[in-house]
């Protein structure tokens, strides 16, 4: 085919309908006249033009249709339906999904051990033993995540410390119980603690006892555990003078006494005393301040542990191996 | 008092929707034969349809008023059929399928223009199927452009402006879906039967 018809050819279609420019359209003419292969070629495309003007059915619906459709999208409009972008949105979501999740199982099948139970067949036994697993470990720091109620008091630690006292305490005359394990006892079940107490106040043949501390002497009043307190009064060696060691140093002071067996009377504890299971508690007492010399009313704060632990330290090894006063857990 | 088409326009673009109910009148069998040629599919179609007067409802504050609104309205529903071709053949669909809902789609309009001629002779009514199953077998540029050209009578410049593409890729794609054509029809343009 030579170079004209080529070109010619190209041209053909916009020849036919009459959009190339005049001086285009005339040496095309012009090669027509003289070319039978292009003219054909030219004739052919008129008469396929020609049959798709004349015999090419276009699509039509009818009324109802149309109808049908108006009332679909004025729903549309009015409802604001997800368009296709929504739907196209989804449909790639969803798709990506799936293939996630199929390839996070060919993973699981394609390390699955084998001679052993198949992880496929048996996955759910897996995953309940292993949530149950996590949540047991889990458990001990959510209880100290969960915030305190109002009183300072939090409530998931009460379940838990009232199962704690459940399953550690041991079947010992109540006289001897710790005063401590008393009070928390009185504070999660109020049932059995006030007998206690009365137990405990019953008791006390003589008056109360005091803690040494240095220059200063804590005394505990004739009720030393009061509903949800411990109540003790400050005293120094001279009644006239402030006490040697500023108590506002710390915050809290920690202590212990010694309760009194049964039917003896209460006895002056020493400090750094080495304490023996079932005689001794510790009594934290917060809230100190310089020169408070009346009557003090200090809550028991367990849930402060910062501060209780420091004060631990200088207590003797011999009292943190007492479970039922001290839980290492608790701290 | 029957409202322009500017006038319609303007009150759409102003939040009245009672004008466009009369845009959807004028263009709703426009749309619903581009929708259905290109996707060959009259569920496509319909959804194409919807697609097309959302987006004339939804993006009339964009339409520039110095464009043709025909102009607008015909790319919204060439790109939202042509969206739908691509959906269609990404999910995988079978070729064979599309093939024979496309053939069904045109005996469909071949019956229902025989029905509508009854003294047509056969012939002629053999030629009308053959003809628009050559149409329906193009690819979807080539057809696409036949349809805008050869069917709907847009000039070159504004297919090109419809389908985002220069002028010449529009002549380009025309020729060779008329050379195509010519082929799938030779029988009939040899035997001379026009």
């Amino acid at each position: 085919m030579r170079l004209k018809c080529q070109k010619t050819q190209r041209l053909l279609s916009d020849y036919i309908d009459e959009t190339l420019s005049e001086r285009q359209m005339k040496d095309v003419a012009l090669h027509l006249n003289t070319c039978r292969t292009c003219k054909r070629e030219a004739i052919d495309l008129k008469k396929t033009c020609y049959l798709l003007e004349n015999f090419y059915v276009e699509p039509e619906a009818s009324d109802a249709y149309y109808a049908r459709f108006a009332k679909t999208l004025q729903q549309r409009i009015d409802q604001r339906a997800p368009t296709a972008f929504h739907h196209h949105v989804r449909g790639v979501s969803s798709r990506w999904t799936w293939q996630l999740l199929v390839q996070v199982r060919r993973y699981i099948d394609r390390y699955a051990p084998t001679g052993f139970i198949s992880v496929r067949q048996n996955v759910l036994p897996y995953y309940i033993l292993v949530a149950t697993m996590m949540a047991l470990l889990a458990a001990p720091f959510i209880l100290k995540l969960v915030p305190s109620g109002e009183n300072g008091e939090h409530a998931l630690g009460h379940l838990y410390a009232a199962a704690k006292a459940h399953m550690f305490s041991t079947p010992v005359p109540v006289s001897r119980q710790p005063a401590a394990t008393l009070a928390i006892q009185q504070d999660t079940a109020m049932a059995q603690p006030a007998e206690m107490r009365r137990n405990v106040s019953r008791s006390r043949t003589t008056e109360a006892p005091t803690v040494n501390s240095g220059s200063d002497v804590w005394q505990f009043t004739d009720d030393p555990v009061a509903e949800g307190y411990i109540l003790a009064t400050l005293r120094t060696n001279s009644k006239d003078t402030l006490p040697s060691v500023p108590l506002d140093i710390d915050s809290e002071l920690l202590t212990y006494v010694e309760l009194p067996s049964q039917g003896a009377s209460w006895e002056y504890p020493t400090a750094r005393e080495v304490l023996t299971d079932g005689r001794y508690t510790f009594l934290l007492l917060q809230g100190i301040q310089s020169g408070q010399h009346v009557l003090q009313q200090y809550k028991r704060e367990w849930s402060q542990l910062e501060g209780f632990s420091k004060k631990l330290l200088d207590v003797p090894l011999e009292t943190l191996s007492i479970t039922e006063v001290y839980d290492s857990i608790e701290l | 008092m029957e409202r322009t088409e500017a006038l319609l326009i303007a009150d759409l673009s102003e939040g009245d929707e009672t004008a466009l109910a009369p845009l959807i009148e004028k263009y709703k069998r426009m749309v619903y034969r581009l929708a259905m040629q290109i996707t060959q599919n009259h569920a496509d179609a319909e959804d194409v349809m919807q697609e097309t007067f959302l987006k004339v409802y939804r993006s009339i504050r964009t339409f520039r008023k110095d464009a043709a609104f025909e102009t607008w309205v015909y790319r919204i529903a060439v790109n939202a059929a042509l969206n739908f071709v691509k959906r269609r053949e990404r999910r995988q669909e079978s070729t064979i399928e599309t093939t024979a809902e496309a053939e069904f789609a045109v005996d469909l309009r071949y019956r229902a223009a025989h029905a509508s001629d009854p003294h047509v002779h056969a012939e002629k009514a053999e030629l009308r199927r053959y003809v628009t199953a050559a149409v329906s077998s193009l690819s979807m540029k080539h057809r696409t452009v036949v349809i805008l050209h050869e069917f709907e009578g847009l000039t070159h410049a504004k297919i090109a402006s419809i389908l985002n593409c220069s002028e010449g890729t529009v002549r380009s794609r025309l020729h060779y879906a008329r050379k195509k054509l010519r082929t799938l029809l030779k029988p009939y343009v040899d035997a001379g039967a026009i």
